[in-house]
């Protein structure tokens, strides 16, 4: 079961309110348990006591449902580029990627390989780039913390692009997505 | 184990080179039409249950593929390895999946990888990594994966160079080569 509609563009937003959400999502940034590349190994030292993430109330969920920030860690094939878009859209708005490593943001050391996306986000929308290979745990932290800046700044609104570009991002993804077999929009 | 197993093709009537052996470990190269009945036979006859992997080279210069399949006994834990070369055009190369189970994974992702038909594997059609792949095979040496890469794929920039000394001379200024640190005299 699922729903098929197509989502309805956002509203500008204009409350006073807004300040007080965005200053409670950035200090509580709830990332998806999901991982593509390397990096997804590369993140466990982030959860425990050394680098810690949770100081700055990250925390890792076990659904998209309950999550707010999808980590693309390293390398995206195109096979997993199907089911990271599906991950991402069934994630609530406000939602924001972080990419980490330099696959994502040029192909890295993979740029000339018969599978993997050299510029993600043709495909999907970033917020933050972390560069390295891989990055340091420092260095995602640093990544967390301009997101912060981002989300308390409002200009985090990669989701709203998304939403109103939805045809363009659609029109990239089925250009490398040959057997294109998802719904119109996976809530 | 080597003498067991080269009398048993010796038995068979069947030529063969030994292209290595050590202790615990033979590399036979066989004729291409004999290979399975070799590998057969040393699962009968010397004990060779288990298959740990079937690979394929690219040989484009003697226009062959050059498959290997390899063994390795439960009892003792030695190895054999079984060479054999199929022609490049149209290659077709007997299934094994109903000895060795293990098999129709190893030659579904061959028939993807190189496009080496086995028949008799009744999963060979599926999909194994490469999900709607449309091109030649993309582990065959005439597929050209830059040109794939930049066409399927693009480039965020352009690249002119890749040398990392002149991109910081091009933003930085001038790149001086670091003095390497003086070892401190001894009083």
């Amino acid at each position: 079961m699922y729903c098929n509609r197509i989502p309805d563009r956002p509203d500008e937003r204009k409350r006073v309110w807004d300040r007080v959400d965005e200053m409670a999502r950035a200090n509580s940034l709830w990332v998806t348990a999901y991982g593509t590349g390397c990096g997804a190994i590369e993140l466990r030292p982030l959860h425990t006591s050394r680098f810690d993430m949770e100081r700055f109330g990250i925390a890792m969920r076990p659904t998209p449902r309950q999550a707010d920030v999808l980590i693309i860690s390293g390398y995206l094939a195109v096979k997993t580029l199907k089911r990271v878009i599906r991950v991402y859209e069934q994630m609530q708005d406000p939602k924001y990627i972080v990419a980490l490593g330099s696959c994502t943001i040029n192909g890295g050391m993979y740029f000339d390989s018969y599978n993997t996306l050299n510029v993600l986000d043709r495909y999907l929308p970033v917020d933050v780039y972390v560069n390295g290979c891989m990055p340091r745990p420092e260095a995602i932290i640093d990544g967390f913390t301009l997101l912060m800046r981002k989300i308390k700044d409002g200009q985090a609104l990669g989701w709203r692009h998304y939403r109103e570009n939805l045809d363009l991002y659609r029109n990239n993804q089925k250009e490398i997505i040959h057997d294109w077999d998802l719904p119109d929009y996976n809530w | 184990m080597q003498k067991q197993i080269a009398d048993m093709i010796k038995d068979m009537k069947c030529p063969f080179d030994e292209v290595r052996s050590s202790r615990g470990y033979l590399h036979v190269r066989v004729p291409s039409d004999r290979a399975v009945e070799v590998l057969l036979g040393a699962r009968q006859r010397c004990g060779m249950k288990v298959l740990q992997l079937i690979s394929a080279v690219d040989r484009i210069e003697e226009d062959v593929f050059q498959l290997t399949w390899i063994l390795e006994s439960s009892d003792d834990r030695s190895i054999l390895m079984v060479s054999a070369d199929y022609p490049r055009e149209d290659c077709s190369v007997p299934s094994l999946g109903e000895v060795w189970p293990a098999a129709v994974a190893f030659e579904r992702e061959l028939r993807e990888m190189f496009g080496i038909r086995f028949p008799g594997n009744s999963r060979q059609e599926e999909d194994f990594l490469l999900e709607g792949w449309k091109e030649i095979p993309p582990m065959r040496r005439d597929f050209d994966t830059l040109e794939f890469s930049m066409r399927t794929f693009g480039q965020r920039r352009e690249r002119t160079h890749t040398d990392p000394r002149r991109y910081i001379a091009e933003i930085t200024g001038e790149w001086e080569t670091p003095v390497p640190m003086r070892k401190k005299e001894e009083k």
